[in-house]
């Protein structure tokens, strides 16, 4: 049924409402996707943190600025309630298929480690990805290292991630030549005893190409063990300590064992997951914050434009403003009416906004690059936060209407029935 | 009609000046002064521009005098709140327009429903209490009609019904007949002498139309902003 007299009219309000409706939606969308992306992400994140199998990380400013990290990793192990710590060294080489017609060389991520150490450190996501024990000769890495002398003899082993496997057609039994550089004759060839799987990342694949290797051995091939030839001596970037399962539930306790470590090295940054993961969501909150208040500015148009919609609509309904004060109708009634329509419009705009918003995410998770799908398929529609900002838009939709309210109470009754 | 009764409105000494001191400044009413009992029919004719919906107005409370006076049962209206005059209005006058002005938004029983609203009126009593009035004015079946389907002469059966939807003691009708044809002409006037008489109202009929005016027991002529003459019937 056709409820105005005149078409035109009605065509007109309709396309009013609608480009309102859009403006907001538009407003909308924009922290609809920041907030769930980046939401995601950093809940991602925390819970990578939660699931990781060590509660407390020690770590020096700079690269690789840990020294004395195998004495060092035994003495916190001396700490009460801690079960292992793990020194881990982590170093950008290349490494070049030894058994290809030419030799193609490939930039990966190396990380040295203590090998029966490392297993107890790796969470319940990351565990099932590695083979247990590691196929890496000396488990405790201590026949190479020969306390801090080096002249054991080295395993060569070395464990390679599936998608650096697959991508360069490595199998187990064959050897790998890793270097320090991208001058192969200072490589050394390594055989690779296992491989790795990676656990999803939002680095893309470029991370997933890494391998592992003991602790001594890299240090031996980047020089960042033996005195001689290192600034720093028996140097790792972080040593990851496990906790008996008691503690690593009980800040307290955890926070106690802590000062222990920290203690122990007062050189050092000392930290527990906890934290990191308090710094983490306290970050999460401001990066929120800052989300909202650069769509603020979209949200300002949309309103501003919804505002001067309503007032167009006043200007339009002079008559029926008229009509009903002349009939008695209290100007609380009018204004509701303004408001009303105002909130309807914010309510459609923050609905089709938060549609939009999960349609644009949703596709990015389906059909963008492989870094922007992986980091929208990370995304978290946390159905309290939107229908905060459904609220909040609502909410505003009132300051909007009030120079629309302020207009129609001041309609001239008498002037506007001539 | 009884003028001893104590009178429903009463205007003393009320004058409207619009556009007080520019070079526009138009003297609307002057000095009036003016008696309506309940129960009263008054007619209000005269020439155009001599002040006759300015009366209207300032009785209906939809515009404030200049200088003078404006009293409800005694009640003086000048110092109510904006609010207090809504809710006057709303509860004790009844508009009737020349041209009707129905929202055209919402159908007949809308129409009638609406100024039952703000009262609170639980829905389905607005409902039914607007369907008896559309009866009464002859427009069952007609509920859902919007506006543009309706005559000149049904809009302003609609608005009859409307400006009793909360039975107010007073009716002002300002050229109720104005736009409508004879046949409609009269069919409205007897709706309106016909309510008038049922629901003992006083009606205030402003028009330029002699048979009009001859509905009414009294006759008021004003000329210049100013009431010239004031005939009662016997």
């Amino acid at each position: 049924m056709r409820r105005f007299g005149r078409g035109g009219r009605l065509r007109h309000f309709r396309l009013q409402w609608v480009l309102a409706v859009a403006a907001i939606a538009a407003a909308v969308a924009l922290p609809v996707v920041l907030i769930s992306v980046g939401g995601g992400v950093s809940a991602h994140e925390l819970a990578n943190l939660e699931n990781a199998g060590y509660q407390i990380v020690v770590s020096a400013g700079g690269s690789h600025g840990i020294s004395g990290a195998h004495s060092l990793a035994h003495e916190i192990e001396s700490v009460g309630s801690v079960t292992v710590a793990c020194p881990i060294l982590s170093v950008a080489i290349d490494a070049y298929n030894s058994t290809a017609s030419t030799a193609s060389m490939t930039p990966v991520l190396a990380e040295g480690v203590i090998p029966e150490e490392f297993t107890p450190t790796l969470g319940p996501t990351e565990s099932p990805l590695f083979p247990s024990p590691l196929p890496l000769g000396d488990p405790t890495d201590s026949v190479h290292y020969a306390n801090g002398s080096y002249s054991g003899p080295a395993s060569y082993d070395v464990l390679v991630s599936t998608p650096l496997a697959g991508g360069y057609g490595i199998h187990v039994g064959q050897s790998i030549v890793l270097s320090p550089s991208t001058n192969k004759s200072l490589g050394v060839a390594y055989n690779v005893t296992g491989l790795f799987g990676v656990p999803p990342s939002i680095l893309g694949p470029t991370g997933a190409f890494a391998v592992l290797l003991p602790l001594s051995d890299l240090q031996v091939l980047t020089g960042y063990g033996p005195r001689a030839s290192a600034s720093v001596f028996d140097a790792a970037d972080t040593i990851e300590v496990a906790v008996t399962g008691s503690v690593s539930v009980n800040p307290t306790a955890l926070a106690h064992v802590r000062d222990e470590v920290q203690a122990l090295v007062p050189l050092y940054s000392v930290s527990s997951l906890t934290q990191e993961a308090a710094q983490l969501q306290a970050a999460s909150g401001v990066l929120t914050g800052f989300y909202l208040a650069l769509s603020s500015v979209g949200l300002s148009v949309g309103l501003i434009f919804l505002a001067l919609v309503l007032l167009r609509r006043v200007e339009t309904d002079r008559r029926s403003i008229a009509i009903r004060r002349a009939l008695g109708l209290p100007g609380r009634s009018i204004a509701f009416g303004i408001l009303g329509e105002g909130a309807a419009i914010a309510a459609a705009g923050a609905l089709a906004g938060t549609l939009a918003g999960y349609v644009v995410v949703e596709s990015l998770a389906r059909w963008a690059t492989s870094t922007v799908q992986e980091t929208a398929s990370l995304a978290v529609f946390d159905p309290t936060t939107l229908a905060a900002i459904a609220l909040g838009v609502v909410a505003l939709s009132a300051l909007a209407g009030a120079a629309a309210v302020r207009a129609a109470l001041r309609v001239p009754v008498t002037e506007a029935l001539r | 009609m009884d003028a001893t009764r104590p009178p429903r409105i009463e205007m003393l000494g009320v004058s409207r000046t619009y556009g007080v001191g520019t070079a526009d400044e138009v003297r609307a009413l002057r000095e009036v002064s003016l008696t309506i009992v309940p129960g009263e029919s008054v007619s209000v004719a005269g020439p155009s521009g001599c002040g006759k919906t300015t009366l209207l107005n300032l009785l209906g409370l939809l515009d404030s005098p200049t200088s003078g006076d404006v009293q409800w049962d005694g009640r003086p209206v000048g110092t109510l709140s904006d609010r207090e005059r809504s809710h006057l209005r709303l509860t004790g006058v009844g508009f009737i327009f020349q041209r009707f002005y129905l929202l055209p938004t919402l159908t007949a029983l809308e129409n009638v429903e609406l100024p039952m609203r703000p009262l609170r009126t639980p829905r389905a009593e607005r409902l039914r209490r607007a369907s008896g009035l559309l009866a009464e004015v002859g427009l069952d079946g007609r509920e859902r009609a919007f506006p543009h389907q309706l005559s000149g002469g049904e809009e302003q059966r609609v608005a009859v019904a409307r400006a009793l939807a909360n039975r107010p003691g007073v009716l002002l009708a300002d050229e109720p007949t104005g736009e409508l044809d004879s046949g409609n002409t009269r069919a409205i006037l007897d709706l309106l002498v016909k309510v008038r008489r049922d629901r003992d109202a006083t009606l205030v009929l402003v028009t330029h139309n002699p048979e009009v005016a001859a509905r009414a027991s009294r006759h008021l002529t004003m000329r210049d902003g100013a009431i010239v003459q004031d005939v009662r019937e016997a």
